[in-house]
């Protein structure tokens, strides 16, 4: 196939998934909405903890004594990762609850053309998602976002998932063969909320502090905390961009390969449509 | 009298065959069976690692001032434990006919000649060991890793509380299940639900720092007063009520709660079976 019949293939898979939302309209609602009822608690627990909205300690660990905008701020960029991992990583699981993979599979398309669709959409609908929440945010709990941290911030975002869509490709190989993998989804989100500054400063513990360099989003979070909380200029940033960058073309090339071994093998089993 | 024995004993045969199936069912999934085990665990550690990271150590005076215990750790570990509880009703007992669905069981359990209630009973018998065994394991570990220290005197009293906070939440969860029912996709009910839930139950900071209007809807909760009682036992926290106020609030909650479970219950079965969608995916 020639790129103009790609790029009309992953249109297709981007306006299939939009129809998909579009039929259920209170998801896009419930998700502006739910990472904030994630955080809530870790402002409640901060005020009974510190009695105010920022501590010395915590300076210590982050460079800024404000936890609020901290728990913001790693619930809205995380929003990409779960996204990723559930609405690419876990595409062709849905596909098979459909009835539709062995069509897709069939089709002279190249499955990672139609993964690269779902990619996209995935991506265009935690945007509107974290776009949302940056709203809610700034209106409603003071986060300080301007125009010129938005950039830099977008630009740090894009280094993110694309090194992560990769990953969640070869995840999506990895659910062709061993079919029902809702349980490692939940195992990697342990991984993330654990081992990467989510919730918590990684730096409290050595054993956090050393696997969490593993994570890429570990550099993206601290990089956007930087540009936001500590009005760092992005090109003070070079070394965290510079991993992001290795890492991203590690994961794109590891996640293609991976994708493409696994979806052989399956194919070779015969337990393509194997529920 | 002897056919009344002989009821109850098949209705109890009936509860535990159902207890059964859900263990075998989750065993023959191994890898996940102890994934969910270390499931608790693993979403409480960030809660205690933000504290330390807050306070920097384990003991904070505001917190004492609040409710006379320093001891973040322990106070957020044995608040911790009603997530647990929470999710067994909003997601254990809550999805269990839609897992019947799933499985295509559905039709054949309320085909059975016992009453719905004894297939409800079952899942929650299941949902309640299930649980039991997670926390268990919980508390074993943070034990381990950060020396918890609790008064052993007040761990009687704990479990009598927790026994009055379930028979709630066995409501509450009932009436989940049966939501599912009409609402098909019910995974969003519970979702938000939960999220709502985990707010207003003071489990990892006292019910003071709650904005009025939350403190008000958390009085409403079984969790609230097993969470806080728990802990009153456990290492002395001060609560706005007394333990007396608390067990009664709990039995009125719990006959509310089960009321409330087995009235839309046996409404969305009824009208599910008069509107023929009780097979409807």
């Amino acid at each position: 196939m020639n790129l103009k019949n790609n790029l009309t293939v992953i249109w297709a898979e981007f306006k299939k998934s939009v129809k998909i939302w579009i039929s259920y309209p209170i998801m896009l609602v419930f998700w502006a909405i739910a990472p904030f009822m994630w955080v809530l608690p870790f402002i409640f627990q901060g005020k009974a903890l510190v009695g105010g909205l920022s501590s010395n300690a915590f300076k210590e660990l982050t460079g800024s004594p404000h936890y609020l905008p901290f728990v913001l701020i790693g619930a809205m960029v995380s929003t990409y990762i779960f996204s990723g991992l559930w609405g690419v990583g876990n595409s062709l699981r849905e596909e098979t609850y459909w009835g539709t993979l062995e069509y897709i599979i069939v089709s002279p398309t190249n499955p990672i053309v139609v993964l690269l669709g779902k990619t996209l959409a995935e991506f265009v609908y935690a945007t509107v998602n974290v776009t949302m929440q940056a709203i809610i945010a700034t209106i409603f709990l003071g986060l300080n976002l301007t125009i010129s941290k938005i950039l830099p911030v977008l630009l740090i975002v894009l280094l993110l998932v694309i090194g992560f869509y990769g990953f969640a490709i070869a995840f999506a190989g990895f659910t062709l063969l061993i079919k029902e993998a809702h349980g490692w989804v939940h195992t990697l989100e342990w991984v993330f909320y654990l081992f990467s500054p989510i919730r918590y400063p990684v730096e409290i513990s050595p054993l956090t502090k050393t696997l969490s360099a593993l994570i890429p989003l570990t550099y993206a979070l601290v990089a956007i905390r930087a540009i936001i909380l500590l009005n760092k200029n992005v090109l003070h940033l070079q070394q965290t961009i510079l991993i992001l960058m290795i890492m991203d073309i590690f994961l794109l090339i590891i996640g293609y390969f991976t994708f493409r071994y696994l979806e052989r093998k399956t194919k070779q089993a015969g337990t393509l449509a194997q529920y | 009298m002897k056919n009344f024995i002989k009821k109850t004993m098949h209705y109890l045969r009936a509860i535990w065959a159902e207890n059964m199936k859900e263990w075998r069912i989750e065993l023959t999934y191994k890898a996940d069976f102890i994934r969910g085990m270390i499931d608790p665990l693993v979403y409480a550690m960030p809660y205690l690692l933000y504290g330390i990271a807050l306070v920097g150590g384990r003991t904070s005076q505001t917190l004492n001032n609040l409710v006379g215990t320093d001891d973040l750790i322990t106070f957020v570990t044995l608040g911790y434990i009603f997530v647990g509880f929470l999710n067994m009703a909003l997601w254990a007992m809550g999805f269990s006919l839609r897992k019947e669905q799933y499985w295509g069981t559905l039709e054949s359990v309320f085909a059975s000649p016992v009453p719905r209630w004894v297939f409800a009973l079952g899942m929650a018998l299941h949902s309640t060991l299930h649980q039991g065994l997670m926390i268990f394991l919980q508390i074993i570990v943070i034990n381990l890793i950060f020396k918890l220290t609790i008064s052993p005197s007040g761990i009687l009293p704990s479990l009598v509380v927790v026994g009055l906070m379930l028979i709630a939440l066995y409501g509450f969860g009932m009436m989940i299940a049966s939501l599912t029912l009409i609402l098909k996709q019910g995974w969003l009910v519970s979702e938000a639900l939960s999220g709502i839930m985990m707010i207003i139950t003071p489990i990892a900071y006292p019910l003071a720092v709650l904005p009025v209007f939350l403190k008000k809807a958390a009085m409403f909760l079984p969790t609230t007063y097993g969470v806080m009682t728990v802990r009153h036992f456990l290492i002395g926290e001060q609560m706005s009520f007394s333990v007396g106020t608390a067990f009664i609030r709990l039995t009125v909650l719990g006959i509310f709660w089960v009321g409330v479970g087995v009235l839309i219950f046996e409404l969305i079965d009824r009208k599910t079976r008069r509107t023929g969608t009780i097979g409807h995916y």
